[in-house]
């Protein structure tokens, strides 16, 4: 017998939600698979699936909590991190989205030039009675009546037609022709398509009432995997970097998604247009990062040891003043000081009475990342360096005092030392967080002042992750995710190796 | 509290010179540094009030204070400030609430029950904790762009698939911390409970869930805080569909203000006022759990 308790909204609310999951992966699945999106079909099916069985059952009480979180982790952290590693692998780039087989129809229908100068032609476009396919009824200048369909073309029989006073056909027997109207409505369908005109020609329809008559000109051989010019005879084979490549070396475009090994890898290290700019933008973001960490944590350490005096009454208002920075948020604070260094009378060249290209000049430029991030990072530092002295064991301070060691060593010998010791977790945490502090340079300089030799693509404040951001989306050439992926890569590697160290130091820490 | 400070200042009387070497340097230092800290907001307050709106004319106290700049940023169709305002606090709403939840209810099972594959998950969570989701962005654009074929609702443009991007990062960041707090919590009272008849569900809710309020807290405030200060992925993610509504806060400022500083600094600087203030009240009120937080590993991102 079912007896309502106070437990049932609760079941009703489970029963609820695990409907409407399984609901949506029964909508999602067949879509995913129609459009080849064979993982994440799989991955929803075995997600609903797991979750079923975990809330379903009695016995999988840990499961129930931690489950949704882990199947996420896994979806949107633990594989973009791997597909990151895969595409880093591959050539996928602007020019190099599609899979071959469509890449090649795309080729082949933008090989479609017109047959001759004067190819233009009055035409209906209709439905067959029978078939209900769409054709293309069509006046050739010599009089004849041409159907063309998706597969064949034929003469029609003038006593077929009759004609409208302008000339243009009224009626056809066996066909009914669209209105205006109708092929606006399905003008997304009509636009793609292209009939037979005859003789390896096609008929395209560029105008209401009016055809193309269109001639391939690239023809693709499926068991010998080339590409043939039909004008020219010239042949395009496949390279191994997912492009038909003539046998004097022009590329067709577009290409195919393909793996290319270790290419990206070589680009970087091999390609000077690509090694110089990674070379400048590797050694700053390790510069930057320790620049970064070395002045926030002896602003905000000294900072702290001067407003640690029991008699200074203000402390703690200067406190909450000194944190502003940091409850600022960074996106805004890091825009409101691009708009301080204005070259053009800008508020810092004014209180300094300068002129100085603060952000157009390599030099300055960094120097401006590095002030800005001394005011957007002391707080933090401040915040822990405050921590760390107040529990600082008094004994060992009165006992050096008592010893006769001047403020000085105190200072240097004492203090320095145990504060470093007790936050060197923190302090690698805040240089793993530094390494890819993306909003610090792109909000400020943009990555820029361009380095010339890398065509625009990198800049002399870029670190990797900025970097990788202007190959991955805003580089003018086009977007090279394959490229981008590995210089993200390589920001994974660099950030393991940190954080394993930190971790391995914050565990020695935790055992004392 | 004693320290070497006590001692060297005992003497009952102090003369100004004395005073200043030991505290009135002190207040020189603060204030200076205050006024470092607060430059930059004192310089933003100006220039939104300063009808001029130029970056290159502005003056401290300006010639000719009033509002034209707020009433220029909220009647702007091509920079829909109010869309992006409600776009980022909803957003960063919901991600700091979801955040939260998985962060809690993993860590419960983690810090409560021994379970097979335990062990793995802890490991797991601390491996990728060390690989923010940024690092990840042009994967996840092109996972998005996949999906776009099939569920376009749940694609570029939609804050619920930013909202589930972002979940997904949950568990690295926040489980780690919510489990070394809810650790803290003895395990008898979960015990005695148990005894009591309550079942595993009443013991989370009712027990661990309040003691734990001001670590819940923290993750909810640092959530928030970082999700408003989010960009890359917000940038791919809302950006591509051009639609300027789709915009959050910070990526609408920035495309606002990119390479037009000069015509454009007045109106900025009354929507970046605008948005600071009350993030920076809630970081200010709640100080105190913040600075916990921030202690126990989170740092700000």
């Amino acid at each position: 017998m079912l007896k309502w308790t106070h437990k049932s909204p609760w079941i009703l609310l489970k029963i609820f939600l695990l409907g409407a999951l399984n609901s949506f992966t029964l909508w999602a699945v067949p879509i995913l698979i129609s459009n080849g999106s064979y993982v994440f079909a799989g991955y929803f099916i075995f997600a609903t699936v797991v979750i079923d069985y975990v809330f379903l059952s009695k016995k999988r009480v840990a499961g129930k909590y931690i489950i949704p979180g882990v199947l996420l982790l896994i979806a949107f952290t633990i594989y973009p991190a791997l597909f990151t590693g895969y595409i880093a692998f591959t050539n996928y780039s602007t020019g190099h989205i599609l899979n071959k087989e469509t890449a090649i129809e795309v080729l082949i229908s933008n090989s479609y030039q017109s047959a001759t100068e004067d190819s233009a032609y009055p035409a209906r476009v209709a439905k067959d009675d029978l078939t209900g396919e769409y054709v293309f009824i069509v006046q050739r200048p010599n009089g004849e009546i041409t159907v063309a369909r998706k597969e064949s073309s034929a003469t029609l029989p003038r006593s077929d037609i009759t004609l409208a006073e302008d000339g243009t056909i009224a009626s056809a027997t066996g066909f009914k022709l669209l209105t205006e109207d109708e092929i606006f409505e399905v003008s997304d369908v009509l636009s793609d398509l292209s009939l037979q005109a005859g003789n390896d020609e096609f008929f395209k329809l560029v105008d209401v009432g009016i055809v193309e008559r269109l001639i391939k000109t690239l023809e693709y051989n499926a068991e010998q995997d080339i590409i043939t010019n039909t004008q020219t005879g010239d042949v395009y084979r496949p390279n191994d970097r997912g492009s038909m490549v003539s046998d004097s070396g022009e590329e067709l475009e577009p290409g195919w998604q393909s793996t290319v090994g270790l290419y990206n890898f070589q680009r970087v290290i091999e390609d000077e247009r690509y090694r110089k700019p990674m070379v400048q933008v590797l050694t700053w973001t390790f510069i930057f990062a320790f620049l970064v960490v070395l002045t926030t944590f002896f602003a905000g350490f000294l900072l702290a040891l001067t407003l640690n005096h029991p008699k200074l009454k203000a402390k703690k208002i200067y406190r909450s003043i000194l944190i502003v920075p940091y409850a600022m948020p960074g996106v805004l604070s890091m825009l409101t000081w691009r708009g301080m260094y204005n070259e053009d009378n800008g508020i810092i060249n004014r209180i300094i009475g300068s002129e100085l290209p603060w952000l157009s000049d390599p030099t300055l430029a960094k120097a401006a990342v590095l002030i800005t991030q001394l005011w957007a990072g002391t707080p933090y530092m401040f915040l822990i360096c405050t921590g760390a002295i107040q529990a600082l064991s008094s004994e060992v301070l009165e006992a050096a005092q008592v010893d006769g060691a001047s403020p000085s060593k105190i200072f240097w010998k004492i203090k320095l030392p145990l504060v470093l010791y007790s936050l060197t977790p923190l302090l690698i945490a805040s240089y793993a967080y530094n390494f890819s502090n993306f909003n610090a340079i792109f909000l400020l300089t943009g990555g820029g002042p361009q380095i010339v030799e890398s065509g625009g693509i990198a800049g002399h404040t870029d670190i990797l992750i900025s970097y990788t951001y202007r190959l991955a989306f805003t580089a003018g050439k086009g977007n090279d995710y394959g490229l981008a992926s590995a210089v993200s890569f390589l920001n994974f590697a660099i950030i393991a190796i940190i954080s394993v160290y930190g971790f391995r130091k914050s565990k020695s820490v935790e055992n004392m | 509290m004693t320290t070497v400070h006590q001692i060297i200042v005992k003497e009952k009387k102090m003369t100004t010179s004395k005073w200043f070497r030991v505290l009135g340097w002190r207040h020189i230092v603060a204030l200076f540094s205050i006024a470092f800290a607060l430059f930059p907001l004192v310089w933003m307050t100006s220039a939104s009030f300063d009808q001029l709106g130029l970056v290159s004319a502005q003056k401290l106290i300006p010639d000719n204070i009033g509002l034209d700049n707020y009433r220029k940023i909220f009647n702007n169709p091509e920079a829909p400030y109010f869309m992006w305002y409600r776009n980022a606090v909803l957003i960063s709403l919901a991600n700091a609430l979801l955040q939260m939840a998985i962060g809690a209810f993993a860590s419960y099972a983690l810090s409560r029950f021994r379970f097979k594959g335990r062990k793995t998950t802890l490991l797991t969570i601390l491996v990728v904790q060390m690989f923010p989701q940024l690092l990840s962005v042009t994967a996840l654009f092109l996972l998005l762009a996949e999906i776009n074929e099939s569920i376009p609702t749940l694609s570029f443009g939609s804050p619920l698939a930013l909202i589930i991007i972002f979940a997904g990062g949950a568990l690295g960041v926040n489980a780690w911390i919510l489990k070394g707090f809810f650790d803290t919590i003895p395990t008898e009272i979960d015990e005695s409970a148990k005894v009591d008849g309550a079942s595993h569900a009443q013991i989370f809710f009712k027990i661990i869930l309040p003691l734990a309020l001001p670590a819940l807290a923290v993750i909810v405030l640092l959530s928030f805080i970082g999700t408003m200060n989010e960009f890359v992925l917000t940038s791919v993610i809302m950006g591509v569909t051009g639609d300027p509504n789709d915009l959050t806060l910070a990526v609408g400022l920035q495309r606002f203000i990119d390479g037009q500083y000069d015509q454009q600094w007045g109106p900025f600087a009354a929507g970046a006022l605008l948005a600071a203030i009350p993030v920076m009240l809630l970081f200010l009120f709640l100080q105190k759990y913040v600075v916990s937080g921030l202690t126990a590993g989170a740092t700000k991102g």
